[in-house]
């Protein structure tokens, strides 16, 4: 197979490939190394690349298969890790000077279930440092790139991840999601990305940003990848005191059942509010594809939903700095500038902002749950705007204002953070420059199947997913 | 209420006493707008969250299901 066939496989495809010795997981890996090797310069995508061992494993891999011990759709399936995720006897940055040295010995249960799966890990990936920023924009190990076009940003903090997936340098990669993280990189980047039901998959041994809404989870060409790696990271697991022991739904037994009688809500003056004109288009026009589907669209009131970028700040300020307390006076010059700028903020927040800003989490979510009871699922864009310049820090979004990046950018993926719901961003489109337009679904705790079965659906009949950067 | 007064530098150094956060001058002076920002957000979201209809409203926050060992 030649080499550009390779890469543009998913996993849905390469698996039973690998599984009838049709392909080789040894040549596919080395396709996905030679790829990292042209690309990488140019995206800054991975950190580290773990060539000699990624080798070794799918030497070991082809052995194994060759024996006919076969373990699943992950064996022999390359893929990436954002690096605040713990990889065993690889160094794990978290993007940051601080822990330039640092190798775990031992693997986050996430990695570990990937490893015993069979996938294989090529690399970890570029991200924000810390995970507290939405650009990749990374003093420390280079900026990200979005392989759509370099000179714009990948989005973050997962922004490494997002890169590699759309360039074709993995199958799938893991991010991790805190106001969206894995979303917003998964819509600029052109991929699928699902942020989880916090509790629904393990953050043991991942560096944290803000201990109640960090999540992981996977970022992946398509919604069928994204289910073939959820099933198997997600679960409850006895060392994440937040592991939730919820029994896990099939996922994957609803992909087929469309979306015929599905109940779609839009948040009145929010969910389509505030855009960029292409963005807009887009979305609209996914939903009306989703309508020609069988879906219905309706508006529901949400009063409390303007609240929500303040309490976002606030929650993820004030947990980042208790985490970082001890760093920031023993090695302040170590952090890039604007996260220790950050910080220094998170630590001059009243207790009392910080307490409303969690009860106003319950309002928000108890007015989901009520929207729950008529529709099924929430829509809004992932993004109000497609990849900005690398190093911007204002966005213009309508009516030529600019904005502040950071607050810009969780304008939509915030919500679900702070209402503890599931949200999976979904490629529907291109704005003229040929960015990429993502759509984010929300759905009620802990019905991740519901998000996979409309975004299944929806790729069932459009092409978006199927389309690759000319890098 | 009294109209809302921003935050100052001298804001900053009082609250870099409170935090035991040793800043330098210059460091505090560049905290002033944004924080300035931030805390009149976060004084509007804490009016309307602390208003009396919403008294029952209980913060996001739970003990673990189980201890860690």
């Amino acid at each position: 197979m030649a080499q550009a066939d390779l890469l543009n496989l998913t996993i849905a495809q390469a698996a039973p490939r690998l599984e009838r010795r049709e392909l080789s997981p040894v040549e596919l890996t080395e396709a996905v190394l030679q790829r990292i090797g042209a690309v990488n310069a140019t995206l800054n995508a991975y950190i580290t690349v773990c060539a000699p061992q990624a080798r070794e494993v799918a030497q070991a891999t082809e052995r194994m298969i060759r024996a006919g011990y076969y373990l699943g759709p992950l064996h022999g399936i390359p893929i990436a890790l954002k690096d605040n995720i713990y990889t065993r006897g690889v160094r794990t940055t978290a993007g940051a000077k601080i822990l330039a040295d640092f190798v775990p010995d031992e693997d986050a249960t996430v990695a570990a279930r990937l490893k015993r799966a069979g996938a294989i890990v090529v690399g970890k990936t570029n991200m924000h440092e810390f995970a507290w920023g939405g650009t990749t924009d990374n003093p420390h190990y280079g900026t990200c790139r979005n392989p759509w076009n370099p000179e714009r940003f990948p989005a973050g903090s997962s922004g490494g991840s997002g890169a590699a997936v759309a360039a074709r340098t993995c199958l799938g990669a893991l991010g991790t999601d805190t106001g969206g993280s894995i979303r917003l990189p998964s819509s600029v980047n052109g991929i699928v990305g699902i942020r989880p039901t916090i509790g629904r998959v393990s953050n043991h041994n991942v560096v944290p940003l803000a201990w109640t809404m960090d999540t992981v989870s996977p970022m992946t060409r398509t919604v069928e990848d994204c289910v073939t790696m959820f099933e198997v990271i997600a679960g409850y697991d006895p060392l994440d005191p937040q592991s939730a022991e919820v029994p896990l739904a099939d996922c994957r037994a609803g992909l087929g059942r469309g979306v015929r009688g599905l109940r779609i809500g839009l948040i009145r003056d929010y969910s389509l509010t505030h855009l960029q004109k292409a963005v807009g288009d887009a979305v609209r026009g996914a939903l009306k594809t989703l309508e020609g589907l069988g879906a219905g669209v309706e508006e529901i009131a949400m009063p409390s939903i303007h609240g929500n970028i303040s309490a976002q700040l606030t929650i993820e300020s004030c947990e980042p700095s208790a985490y970082h307390q001890e760093w920031l006076r023993t090695r302040p010059g170590d952090y890039g500038e604007d996260v220790r700028t950050l910080l220094e903020m998170g630590e001059m927040y009243l207790a009392t902002h910080y307490i409303q800003a969690q009860r106003y989490r319950s309002l928000l979510r108890r007015e989901f749950l009520e929207g729950f009871r008529q529709v099924d699922v929430f829509v809004t864009p992932t993004l109000p705007f497609t990849a900005t310049p690398c190093g911007a820090t204002e966005v213009v979004i309508e009516n030529n204002q600019t904005e502040d990046m950071l607050s810009a950018i969780m304008q939509f993926t915030g919500v679900p953070s702070l209402a503890g719901l599931p949200a999976l961003s979904l490629p529907v489109g291109f704005d003229p420059d040929g960015l990429p337009v993502g759509m984010q679904v929300i759905g009620r705790p802990f019905d991740e199947a519901t998000l996979f079965r409309l975004g299944h659906a929806y790729q069932g009949v459009t092409s978006w997913h199927t389309k690759s950067p000319r890098l | 209420m009294k109209k809302e007064a921003p935050v100052t530098r001298e804001t900053v150094e009082r609250l870099c006493v409170l935090a035991d956060l040793p800043l330098p001058p210059a460091r505090r002076d560049k905290l002033v707008a944004p924080l300035s920002g931030l805390i009149a957000a976060a004084n509007e979201l804490s009016r309307k969250i602390a208003e009396g209809a919403r008294r029952g409203v209980l913060p996001v926050t739970r003990f673990p299901g189980r201890e860690e060992a």
